[in-house]
């Protein structure tokens, strides 16, 4: 069990459920923000762990036209442009990935920008929202780093409600745990350029298997 | 971190002329016929501080374009000053068609604004794309690049009838010592991507070890 594909799906309707109030035009952790469903302490891996992010996604948004009637549900994301953005179905949503204190994704002028947008990278993925963007290079969280998935929306009629419903507001993280030999490995496949996957990492394991016998 | 994935977003959203970032308070705005915006700077939707341009130790991989379906939206890239897509009597277009390469993926390519209290508003096309941005385009280190939207028709300009569109880029930013190999993969006539530059590397590493290993057998001999 020392490489482990791990997923992490944040709700705003979780836990303590979010409000446009407190969370609208804000960067929202997903693992200890305070709203939707959380966990114990900041992610992070130990000493002896190496993660590779291989997706990230969120809520996707709909671009229509501002005539459309307020609390209409276009392909299940709600429009509502006397509380929000008028012209838009769904959240405006985007997740940020932080390393430390470092945003990943950037704009052209290498200002740190709100991350991947979910009409980008949505989750769910359907048939009206597929992806168009692919997280490859993978991000690499190295032994002792802290991490973190950022979730931003901008349109404040989002929510039926006056707090989040389920599946309103969604983000999803899928990477993998190297514990152990395996993390040690994953630290010698990058010093030598090698893209980190589960693939490789057996690869390496084999050539040192070879290279005893 | 010196190969990174990025994408920027675009849509007709805004509070002000000429902003930055996204607000909560943005509204659509109208976008006129057959005027070429640029996403980053065209002074309409989020904008970024400045032109979009490489550094000296900058090499950027725009791997796709796309736009939204509705309205025969289409992208264009500009380097420096040279239209990427071009006619075949080499005169200029606007580029790849958002029926090509739609954004959101799924989208729909037709919308009516006499309905608008029901979701048959939208229409009920899910676009796929039919084009793939490959060969990727290079921007070299000290290049100036914009991702022009245009629309043959416009937006609809009164404030309760604005159509939204949207523009979307996602490229690879190489940085540092990763933007000189992607320079020396340039030159070798070797597709630039992640692993083509990882590739490059271990060359480099096994390159060394092979020299130090003759090395050390030369010290014996």
């Amino acid at each position: 069990m020392s490489m482990r594909s791990q997923v992490y799906e944040w709700d705003a309707s979780s836990g303590t459920a979010m409000t446009v109030q407190t969370s609208l035009g804000k960067r929202v952790s997903v693992f200890v923000g305070g709203v939707g469903n959380n966990i114990t302490k900041p992610a992070e891996t130990t000493a002896t762990e190496f993660v590779v992010i291989e997706d990230i996604a969120t809520t996707p948004t709909l671009f229509t036209w501002a005539g459309i009637a307020d609390n209409t549900t276009i392909r299940g994301l709600l429009q509502d442009g006397t509380a929000g953005t008028m012209g838009i179905a769904g959240p405006r949503s985007y997740v940020q990935v932080r390393i430390n204190t470092t945003d990943y994704f950037l704009d052209p002028d290498n200002i740190p920008n709100d991350g991947i947008p979910g009409t980008a990278s949505p989750y769910p993925r359907s048939i009206n929202f597929q992806p168009a963007f692919n997280l490859y290079p993978d991000v690499y969280v190295l032994p002792g780093q802290v991490w973190d998935a950022l979730v931003t929306f901008y349109n404040a009629g989002a929510f039926a409600g006056a707090t989040a419903a389920a599946g309103e507001l969604q983000c999803f993280v899928k990477y993998t745990l190297y514990d152990g030999p395996d993390a040690l490995i994953a630290n010698k496949l990058l010093e030598m350029g090698i893209s980190i996957n589960p693939g490789n990492v057996d690869w390496y394991k084999r050539s040192l298997l070879q290279a005893q016998g | 971190m010196s190969m990174r994935s990025q994408v920027y977003e675009w849509s007709n959203l805004q509070t002000n002329a000429n902003q930055l970032r996204r607000l909560s308070s943005d509204q659509p705005t109208a976008v006129v016929a057959s005027r070429e915006y640029d996403i980053f700077t065209g002074g309409v939707g989020n904008n970024i501080t400045k032109p979009a341009e490489t550094t000296a130790t900058q090499f950027i991989v725009i791997e796709d374009i796309a736009a939204s379906p509705v309205l025969s939206g289409a992208m264009q890239i500009r380097i420096n000053t040279t239209d990427y897509f071009q006619n075949p009597d080499v005169t200029n277009m606007d580029g790849i068609p958002g029926l090509a390469s739609p954004y959101p993926r799924g989208a729909n390519s037709s919308i009516s604004l006499t309905t608008t209290t029901t979701e048959t508003s939208v229409g009920s096309q899910n676009i796929l794309k039919s084009f793939d941005l490959y060969p990727d385009v290079y921007v070299l280190p000290g290049q100036t690049f914009q991702i022009l939207y245009t629309t043959p028709t416009g937006t609809t300009n009164t404030a309760l009838s604005t159509q939204v569109v949207s523009a979307f880029v996602k490229y690879t930013l190489y940085d540092g010592p990763d933007a000189l190999i992607a320079n020396k993969l340039l030159e070798l006539g070797v597709t630039i991507n992640p692993n083509n530059v990882d590739w490059y590397k271990r060359s480099l590493i096994e390159q060394q070890q092979r020299s130090r290993v003759a090395a050390a057998a030369g010290g014996q001999a």
